[in-house]
């Protein structure tokens, strides 16, 4: 438990933020421990298990955080696919999911939309 | 013969598989009964609950939010009421599957590692399927035996497998082909040889054989959904490994699953939320 948190509710809460506690459910079990880097897939999940209430870290995501998880991000992609010429006319297929995937990570003009 | 210098043939094998572990009786049953609707479901429910551990893993999976639930199951009975009974099987085979081969036997192989990978892309594979409107249950079950052969391999020439491991890192190859390079064989003929022991149905046999060349003719299409669902949980990253590498994305698969990039980021957020909850169960 850390004294610098705030409450904040699931509609302000934006991935990247930091769990000040340990997160559990209606029933008690724990769903995420301390310390957790929230994702948007956590984020979805929250309604299901009854949370609109987050313990979150104070510390803020600066732009410089939020870009060095980028460029962490890309250098990872380029490593997973370092067998992969994103230029290959055969090999389209692997390019493409890459292509996917780095949208996916690096979140590229895309609005979380939640069915 | 386990020499780690020269390399094995089919044979050698076939020969080994009776060494192995055998999955629990009930398990078995399950796996061979894939293909047929006609399966006595309250004595298989019956025979299951016999076995405490594999019960109350298979009750995790069915409580968690893969199916979520509005009712917490607690018998394997009430769990096929609600899910059904092909959805069950899967969870039973998952259960049993996992904790069946013993670790640590062969230096360099991550046993925890292959695990996350093969739910990873059991996870996948079972979301593309409900995309394509594929049966869910094949393809969850597939994407989780896929690389069984890899286990087959490591449990019973475990010299051979580490050599493949050295292999691989020197040439920063594929395991696929260090594996070709080093034994002589590779884990997609140990895998076809298990189904063959284990008496894995057709369909299973198929995917788990085609899974690295599903344009080859006869693959099917659980190969092609199996082979794309390997490869995005490479490019996701799931398994963890340092030096993982995404294998080359047959352009036919991909083609034959025609999904869209909106699909196919929704079917990554998916695929990871299952992910986390499925491993948490399974390899805790």
């Amino acid at each position: 438990m850390t004294g610098n948190y705030h409450q904040l509710t699931l509609a302000e809460v934006r991935p990247g933020m930091v769990l000040s506690d340990v997160l559990l459910d209606v029933q008690g079990h724990v769903l995420l421990p301390q310390g957790t880097v929230l994702t948007d897939a956590m984020l979805a999940l929250m309604p299901r298990h009854g949370i609109a209430v987050l313990p979150i870290l104070k510390e803020e995501v600066t732009p410089e955080i939020l870009a060095a998880t980028q460029q962490h991000h890309q250098a990872r992609i380029a490593q997973l696919f370092r067998k992969n010429d994103p230029d290959s006319d055969s090999d389209w297929a692997t390019a493409t999911l890459r292509r996917f995937v780095t949208d996916f990570r690096l979140g590229a003009e895309e609005t979380p939309e939640h069915e | 013969m386990n020499n780690p210098s020269h390399s094995l043939s089919y044979d050698d094998v076939v020969r080994t598989l009776d060494d192995l572990p055998s999955l629990p009786a009930v398990v078995m049953e399950l796996l061979n009964s894939i293909d047929q609707d006609d399966v006595d479901i309250s004595v298989l429910a019956k025979k299951v609950s016999y076995d405490q551990a594999l019960t109350a893993k298979t009750l995790r999976l069915a409580n968690s939010s893969l199916y979520g639930l509005q009712v917490k199951v607690t018998t394997i009975q009430q769990a096929i009421t609600y899910l059904g009974f092909q959805s069950t099987r899967n969870l039973i085979t998952a259960a049993a599957v996992t904790g069946c081969f013993a670790e640590g036997h062969c230096p360099g192989f991550d046993h925890k590692a292959f695990w996350r990978h093969s739910i990873a892309t059991a996870a996948c594979a079972k979301v593309l399927a409900r995309h394509m409107r594929f049966n869910q249950d094949y393809a969850f079950t597939a994407g989780l035996l896929h690389d069984i052969g890899r286990l087959v391999l490591v449990s019973c020439f475990p010299n051979h497998y580490a050599e493949t491991i050295a292999y691989r890192e020197q040439h920063d190859c594929y395991l696929l082909e260090a594996e070709r390079a080093v034994m002589g064989v590779d884990h997609v003929d140990a895998g076809l040889a298990l189904a063959e022991h284990w008496n894995f149905s057709d369909t299973m046999r198929l995917a788990i054989g085609g899974h690295h060349d599903p344009e080859a003719p006869g693959a099917g299409f659980l190969a092609a959904i199996i082979h794309v669902a390997d490869a995005i949980v490479h490019a996701l990253d799931l398994a963890q490994v340092q030096d993982d590498l995404v294998p080359p994305v047959s352009t036919v698969a991909w083609t034959a699953l025609g999904l869209d990039e909106e699909i196919y980021l929704q079917i990554f957020r998916e695929t990871e939320l299952q992910y986390e909850e499925i491993s948490m169960v399974l390899l805790s």
